[in-house]
């Protein structure tokens, strides 16, 4: 009996680990070596994959300098109001990306102060780099702020209260103790707002539908000559955007079996 | 010296303390829990913020909340605490949390006799052999070696160690009790010790202090501690398990007023068998129960209707009648607080 239901799960587990990766086969399959050839060759075939590259790096960096400051202290409930700064989190979560565009518009839009205010300096965040970078962070921020701040949390704050006695302040340990042993969940929430900044969508076509990114390039070869010559750029964008996360699965793993021993 | 005088409040009652330790001396704080002992350690070494306090350390003002107010953080203060929770950093080597100190005052300029410092203190420890581990891999008592090693290597000023003991065996905690003795007599460094069993206090110290509901309520040299409690509180928390009213013959006469309502406090490893009147006072009871304790027998009699524990070298058959002399009891009044020797010497 025990036998036939251990049976049981490993088969339905299976079902379910084939569906997930269903997609990932389903491209594998339709993909011809002809189809990536004539879409990769075209001139200007691999812009928008620098574009792409180019925003995601930025948006990263952008969530590393506030980000991270933000899910340390919401970590260690530093912050008054904690739920109040959690909710403003989870809203970009939950807001779909679509209507995060079009919030955005009516926010940084050209027409609204923000949007004036940047025009000074001959900066726009409707169709240009900025506004890509602007819709990756809102599409990635939470899911990198909620990742840093379980991270954080996962430290003991009595191991940060010991480097104090051993003579660190609090950036030296910061550094030496929070940063090392939060490293492995840290480096989890960067590679998940990488691949969500990557693959933005929603918020990218309302403000930034130049320059094109990856994402965009898949969704007009798609519109304008159909799923064969779409299929390549997705691709692309699989073998862009899943590397990092895939690296940082695998160094997390060796890191904390690094401090088993 | 370190000079500390402080007042915390805490949810059920404020500690009050005032203490000096001078370089090279060490006071154990005796309690027992939840009597502030802790918190005290904490305030000295910054972690707990006081309601009034004047703390130094040498020449430096570590907390003062009158004017001028100082408050240094703990990184400034140059004081070692080591913990119950060894706090070993868990993504470090052993040779790394050792030098963990080290590297932050040095800025990692660990030279040659640095490093010849950590292994002679890695020798010393007997975790020499576990440099490369992981914390992760240690046993408990390995932990706390490292975590102790760790905290003689680090450049601090004065060390409290709190209940660093906790959950090693007895021949470790003589060894590590033995090398933070000579550490702190080498460097001349003061040394508290909160600790939750008297012997461990008494190995360690040259002043005991006894700490109830964050009140000091005695301090002295250990032996004068345990053997002159200065309250019945005092006795209680040092070992006495009885107090047994002064017999009446013993309180007639001129001191008779005076010793009314006086008990002698009973210490089981302070009775000898059988009489002997000028060794202190003589009880005679019925033996309720006799079991093995190490190499003595715990003797329970029943004298006048309490309950009085002797650990003596020979077992008694229970029921029968046995005649104890409790040797040189202190005495306390009705108020709990110790007779004078005055009037002990009338009884």
């Amino acid at each position: 009996m025990r036998h036939v239901s251990g049976s049981l799960g490993l088969a339905g587990a299976l079902v379910i680990w084939l569906a997930l990766l269903g997609p990932v086969f389903a491209l594998a399959t339709h993909l011809s070596w002809s189809a990536i050839k004539s879409s990769l060759s075209a001139p200007g075939a691999f812009d928008p994959l620098v574009v792409s590259a180019e925003s995601g790096a930025v948006t990263l960096g952008v969530l590393l300098l506030i980000g991270t400051p933000l899910a340390w202290a919401l970590a260690r409930g530093t912050l008054p109001f904690p739920r109040i700064w959690e909710i403003g989190v989870l809203a970009t979560l939950l807001l779909p990306p679509l209507v995060i565009g079009l919030l955005l518009i009516f926010m940084i839009g050209p027409y609204t102060a923000i949007g004036q205010w940047l025009s000074h300096f001959n900066l726009s965040t409707t169709n240009t780099f900025l506004a890509l970078v602007v819709a990756q962070v809102y599409e990635a921020a939470p899911y990198y702020v909620l990742g840093a701040q379980a991270a954080f949390a996962s430290v003991d704050p009595r191991l940060e209260q010991q480097a104090a006695l051993l003579g660190d302040g609090p950036l030296r340990a910061f550094r030496r103790v929070t940063v090392p042993l939060a490293a492995p969940g840290l480096a989890m929430a960067l590679a998940v707002a990488w691949a969500r900044a990557m693959g933005a969508f929603g918020a990218v076509v309302i403000i930034a539908y130049h320059p094109t990114g990856l994402p965009l390039q898949i969704w007009t070869s798609l519109n304008e000559t159909g799923l064969p010559s779409a299929l390549p750029f997705a691709l692309v964008l699989l073998v862009v955007a899943l590397p990092l996360p895939i690296a940082a699965y695998v160094w997390s793993a060796r890191a904390r079996g690094r401090r088993r021993g | 010296m370190l000079e500390v005088d402080v007042e915390v409040d805490r949810p059920r009652f404020t500690v009050r303390a005032c203490l000096q330790i001078a370089p090279g001396q060490r006071l154990a704080l005796f309690g027992p829990s939840g009597a502030g002992k802790t918190t005290l350690l904490e305030v000295i070494a910054g972690l707990v913020r006081p309601r009034r306090a004047r703390i130094t350390l040498g020449e430096v003002v570590l907390t003062s909340t009158e004017s001028p107010v100082v408050a240094l953080p703990p990184w400034q203060r140059r004081i070692g605490l080591l913990r119950q929770d060894p706090g070993l950093f868990p993504h470090l080597s052993v040779r790394d949390n050792l030098r963990y100190a080290r590297s932050t005052a040095t800025a990692g300029g660990a030279g040659g006799e640095a490093r010849a410092e950590l292994v002679s203190m890695a020798l010393a420890l007997g975790i020499d052999e576990l440099l490369g581990s992981m914390p992760a891999k240690l046993s408990g008592g390995q932990a706390h070696r490292v975590a102790l090693g760790r905290l003689l290597l680090s450049r601090c000023d004065a060390l409290l160690l709190d209940e660093p003991y906790t959950g090693l065996d007895l021949s470790l905690r003589r060894t590590l009790t033995d090398l933070v003795i000579s550490q702190v007599e080498r460097r001349g460094v003061p040394a508290m010790l909160v600790a939750h069993e008297l012997a461990e206090a008494q190995a360690f110290a040259h002043r005991l202090a006894v700490l109830d509901q964050g009140g000091v309520l005695q301090i002295g040299a250990p032996d004068e501690v345990v053997r002159r409690p200065a309250s019945r509180r005092v006795a209680e928390l040092v070992g006495y398990t009885a107090f047994v009213p002064v017999p009446i013959s013993a309180a007639t006469g001129s001191a008779g007023t005076e010793l009314a309502g006086t008990v002698a406090g009973i210490h089981p490893d302070r009775i000898v068998a059988w009489r002997h009147d000028d060794k202190g006072l003589v009880l005679s009871g019925v033996v309720a129960a006799c079991r093995p304790a190490g190499v003595l027998w715990e003797i329970r009699l029943r004298v006048a209707g309490m309950a009085v524990t002797a650990r003596l070298p020979d077992p008694a058959p229970v029921g029968a009648e046995m005649v104890i002399t409790v040797t040189d009891p202190p005495y306390f009044g009705p108020d709990g607080a110790a007779v004078s020797e005055h009037a002990q010497a009338r009884r």
